[in-house]
């Protein structure tokens, strides 16, 4: 059971899809259970994995030695010609780089599903879709073959477009084509790169078990590995027993690029006269910025939230977003750390500018969610700033941002949601004094405008902290990015807390006062199923805000062994 | 004649008794020809009810020459030049043949789907020009000399001109008097080209020693001005820019499953002729990987984005088949065993989405009697199956996982990469970068088709499709291969990697 415990967590959510297109139309009101069932399922799995994670395992996060519950089985290998022998396998495993979002990812899937009860249209669609996405996203955190994460990183795409453009808000047919538009060019680039990998790459095991140095995987020995990738280094190896390989981990690995490949370390390939490893690293990075969103590649953003329904807007924030920060990690900072550190400034520079111009822009909304979606830019920016200082505490606070990111944010797309539901207006000039009238409602949203705002007490100070800590100490450990970036960093601070603050004063305090008369009736204080929502949110988030050290402990190890590859490389 | 002159040295006789020898290995071509002469038999004799005798007899006829063909397939080992060296039969070629065999059974299950069945089956002479077409991309698939290759494809259009004007509407004559100019200007310049050609080397065979040789002692400028103006001619049947105006118009005034087969099988043999010609050429003495580069580059490009603004789904899928003509050639760069395969593959796939797509179009033309996207308003959720359906066929064509379009994709470009890597001309990784930025182009109108589906809401006054179970099943049948081969595509790959190209 235990040992193929992600794989369970992926399939659940699809079996739960199945079932669902199964059902009849008559059995409206079943789909919402199902779905809740299939990611109630996958939570507690999700939390199980969590449990048996052993923290205390230590390596460079290019070595598969320090992955755990790994599922491993060829999925296809094909032969093509003068390209030789490639494989595809079904790979999937987690360090502490992957666990946090995972663990994320299926706590936002199951309270979004809650959300969703309140869809009454084409519920077997939705229901049936929202499984779909949830298995793209939670296999997209895991898959560890770079074929299998592109298949989830482009799946969720279809689903996320219908669950847009068939339930979203008013112009949502715009929205959903330039969300799919934008994240597709984001895919292309990486697609291209990809491509450029996997013809330099080889998988040492599967090398030598076609040379018949070794008869099974169970035989390859961490000298039988050092040698076969000796072999090849050294041009030994008959070219036609070299598998190529789409491995994600043996990508972060020097010596498993092909002697004379275009992308390897130590190959002068050019393209436009720059170096290949540069160009490559610098379309996965704008592939994934996209995604993330960072300044300028963002504009897909507010639109796709605006009309997105609540349910879909809590995934897209809670952890559509973080895919682009784990697809940098995962991929461009660890495939091409060189590259990484040469361009940490540009990196740094435009994480520094997401900051200012999402919260400037945020400053600026009249629509309470397009606020939040630009305070989304903006908290992302720090994740690009705490990658770009490449130290032990710019990535952990980049991590320790997404996960806490994906709880605030999602909180926040609920509250918003709860607005929406009794009036079906989000402006926030056309309400005053809601504390009055609705003051538990005010709590939680105080709560969370707080807690986002980074005040000390809840996750998003911690993660901020020690962003703010990385960057400062990048110059002196590595000298990725210069002082002055943090410190004009903490201007983004200020205007967040200008942004909510000033929100809060408009919509809630003062005297009560809505634009329409009939809202007067319809605006009521939470209900039991918001509460089932919110609730758990607001402790996780008190909880990661005062014990940071239930998630550091997990994931600390990795994120040294991360680190410790960026060092090497630059030396 | 010069190009029987390696011959003369065996006498009349030997050679006649060559031929005779070889024609037992075009059992499949004599199927087609016999099963054409039957059905105007049949025509002649019966003069009442003869739809159901012409559909037997065109379905067995064209099912036993796909059985011939893979009863044949383990026959032929490494290639053979038949009939006095005017085609060659390799594993490609049988392969190809198959696969448009698949491609014509497809084509009439389509005419007895479609709402006009009875124009295609009242007599024979649809049929007849149907079998004449498969026959020439048969032939061109094996031709290895400009005479035959010229007889092969005029033997294809033929065919075709009158296949557009038949339903004799205004649409369908003006359609087909463009196509015919066209076609009639496109086969002029071609034979132009392959005179001078002829003149330059005194061979026709361009496989051979002598073309080689030949062209390499030619001047570049009058070289190249023959090599284009021949090539021309293929990248017509290609379907690809500049040679691409007529196909908006022929695609919409025909009936669908004539556009099926138009927009796949002759597209695929002149892909395979290009193959054979372009292996004859040295890079060293003409550049073609720059010409064939910029024609893949503007095909991609004017296609997609002339897509784009299409209202009529036919119009939009004709567009998309030139923007496709343009990945096609893209396996024709990647110029390597690697290519080849990809090429293949990328072919087998393009045919096996076409068809999908045409054959659902057509059952909702069925009803509505037309193909603009308004008519599609809607019908998502009425016929939810074959929405999904056209939906999956529509992401195979953008080349999107989880579909086999993007194994298809993935192979050609990496063959191109390949190519590149080892020192290929600067214009391929323009080809690479520009191919797959296209995908997003694409994405935009191929999406139009679910979301006429599935956004907008039914319009009044549209007849609503009813769907039954023989179409779902076979739509099914159409559709589950493209899902098959993303998650095994190895299964397809050691077919065509088992099989033997010789260009």
């Amino acid at each position: 059971m235990i040992e193929n415990l992600l794989t369970y967590i992926i399939f659940t959510p699809l079996l739960g899809a199945l079932v669902v297109l199964f059902l009849p139309q008559s059995k409206t009101s079943s789909f919402k259970w199902v779905a809740l069932g299939a990611l109630g399922v996958t939570l507690v799995l999700s939390v199980l994995a969590v449990t048996s994670f052993d923290a205390s395992v230590e390596g460079l996060t290019n070595s598969e030695d320090q992955l755990q519950l790994v599922n491993k089985a060829e999925w296809f290998s094909v032969e093509l010609g003068s390209l030789g022998k490639f494989s595809v396998d079904y790979f999937v495993g987690v360090d502490g780089l992957n666990l946090s979002l995972l663990l994320l990812a299926a706590i936002v899937l199951f309270i979004g599903a809650i959300s969703s009860f309140s869809i009454k249209q084409k519920q077997k669609g939705y229901f049936g879709l929202y499984l779909l996405l949830s298995t793209s996203v939670l296999g997209c955190f895991v898959a560890l073959d770079f074929f299998l994460f592109y298949l989830f990183f482009e799946f969720m795409l279809l689903p996320m477009y219908f669950l847009i453009g068939i339930w979203g808000g008013p112009r949502r047919e715009y929205a959903a084509i330039k969300f799919f538009l934008y994240t597709l060019v984001g895919s292309i680039l990486i697609l291209i790169v990809m491509i450029g990998l996997y013809n330099s790459v080889y998988d040492p095991v599967k090398t030598g078990m076609e040379a018949g140095v070794i008869e099974n995987v169970s035989e390859a020995s961490q000298d039988i590995i050092s040698n076969i990738q000796l072999a090849v280094q050294s041009g030994q190896m008959e070219s036609e027993n070299i598998v190529k390989s789409f491995n994600m981990i043996s990508m972060a690995d020097d010596a498993n690029y092909l002697p004379d490949s275009f992308l390897g370390k130590n190959s002068y390939g050019e393209i436009f006269g720059q170096s290949a490893r540069w160009m490559a690293f610098l379309a996965l990075l704008i592939g994934f910025a996209i995604k993330l969103p960072a300044f300028p590649f963002h504009t897909w953003l507010p639109d796709a939230h605006v009309e997105a329904p609540t349910a879909v807007s809590v995934v897209l924030a809670g952890i559509l977003l973080k895919i682009g920060g784990y697809g940098i990690i995962r991929t461009a900072f660890s495939f091409f750390p060189d590259s990484a550190f040469h361009y940490a400034w540009l990196i740094g520079f435009f994480g520094l500018f997401s900051i200012l111009y999402g919260a400037m822009n945020a400053l600026a909304q009249k629509d309470l969610k397009r606020l939040i979606a630009y305070s989304s830019v903006s908290h992302m920016g720090f994740v690009l700033l705490g990658l770009a200082a490449m130290t032990v505490e710019g990535v952990t606070g980049a991590i320790y941002q997404m996960f806490s990111h994906g709880l605030i944010s999602s909180m926040l797309f609920l509250l918003v949601g709860v607005l929406y539901d009794r009036t079906h207006d989000r402006g926030i000039e056309n309400y005053g004094g809601l504390a009055s009238k609705m003051p538990k409602f005010t709590i939680l949203i105080t709560i969370a405008f707080f807690a986002s705002l980074g005040l000390p007490g809840f996750s998003g100070f911690i993660a901020e902290l020690m962003v703010f800590i990385g960057a400062f100490k990048s110059s002196t450990v590595i000298g990725a990015i210069p002082y002055w970036m943090p410190v004009v960093a903490t201007l983004g601070l200020v205007l967040g807390a200008g942004y909510y603050l000033w929100t809060l004063q408009r919509m809630f305090f003062g005297k009560f006062w809505v634009k329409d008369k009939a809202w007067r009736e319809t605006l009521v204080d939470l209900n039991a199923r918001e509460y089932v929502m919110l609730v758990p949110l607001v402790i996780l988030i008190i909880w990661f805000g005062i014990y940071p050290a239930t998630l550091l402990n997990l994931i600390n190890n990795s994120v040294e062994g991360f680190t410790q590859l960026l060092i090497l490389s630059v030396e | 004649m010069m190009l029987l002159q390696s011959n003369m040295a065996l006498g009349l006789k030997e050679q006649i008794q060559g031929i005779s020898a070889d024609i037992a290995w075009l059992a499949p071509e004599i199927t087609l020809v016999i099963t054409a002469v039957l059905l105007l038999i049949y025509d002649l004799i019966f003069k009442e009810n003869k739809s159901v005798g012409l559909a037997a007899i065109a379905f067995v006829g064209m099912a036993f020459s796909l059985a011939l063909l893979i009863a044949g397939w383990g026959n032929v080992d490494g290639d053979r030049t038949l009939m006095g060296g005017m085609i060659r039969l390799d594993g490609a070629a049988v392969y190809l043949k198959a696969l448009f065999s698949i491609g014509g059974l497809i084509g009439l299950m389509m005419m007895q789907r479609s709402k006009q069945k009875e124009k295609f089956f009242r007599s024979s002479e649809t049929l007849l020009l149907f079998f004449g077409l498969v026959l020439g991309t048969f032939l061109m698939t094996m031709s290895i000399n400009f005479l035959m290759v010229y007889v092969a494809i005029e033997l294809v259009s033929i065919c075709s001109y009158v296949l557009t004007g038949l339903f004799k509407s205004k649409r369908n004559s003006e359609a087909a008097m463009k196509y015919l100019l066209f076609g009639a200007v496109a086969s002029a310049v071609m034979i132009y080209g392959m005179s001078w050609l002829y003149g330059f080397t005194g061979t026709l065979d361009f496989t051979s020693n002598a073309f080689a040789e030949g062209i390499s002692q030619v001047a570049v400028f009058p070289l190249s001005l023959a090599l284009i103006m021949c090539i021309g001619g293929f990248v017509f049947k290609l379907g690809a820019f500049p040679f691409h105006i007529w196909s908006p118009d022929v695609y919409e005034a025909s009936p669908t499953p004539i556009v099926a087969i138009f927009s796949s099988l002759p597209k695929l043999a002149a892909l395979a002729i290009l193959f054979r010609f372009v292996a004859s050429l040295d890079l060293a003495v003409v550049d073609w990987q720059l010409w064939l580069g910029i024609i893949a580059i503007a095909s991609m490009t004017v296609g997609n984005f002339s897509a784009l603004w299409q209202k009529d789904v036919k119009r939009m899928l004709a567009y998309s088949s030139i923007a496709h003509a343009g990945f096609l050639l893209v396996g024709v760069l990647a110029f390597s065993e690697s290519g080849a395969t990809s090429a293949l593959f990328y072919g087998s796939i393009y045919l096996l989405m076409n068809f999908g797509a045409f054959f659902l179009i057509q059952l909702f033309e069925n009803k509505e009697g037309q193909t603009s996207f308004n008519s599609l308003r809607g019908m998502g959720s009425k016929v939810p199956y074959l929405g999904v359906l056209l939906l999956i066929v529509m992401i195979s064509l953008t080349g999107l996982p989880p579909v086999a379009g993007f194994n298809a994709k993935l192979y050609i470009f990496s063959s191109l990469w390949e190519t590149w890597q080892i020192g290929g001309s600067d214009i391929l990784i323009w080809v690479f970068i520009f191919g797959l930025l296209n995908t997003v182009v694409s994405l935009f109108f191929y999406l139009k088709i679910p979301y006429y589906l599935f956004f907008k809401e039914k319009e009044e006054g549209l007849n609503m499709v009813s769907d039954n179970s023989i179409d779902k099943i076979l739509g099914t049948i159409l559709v589950l291969p493209l899902l098959l081969l993303f998650f095994k595509s190895d299964w397809l790959l050691n077919v065509l990697n088992s099989i033997n190209f010789a260009p």
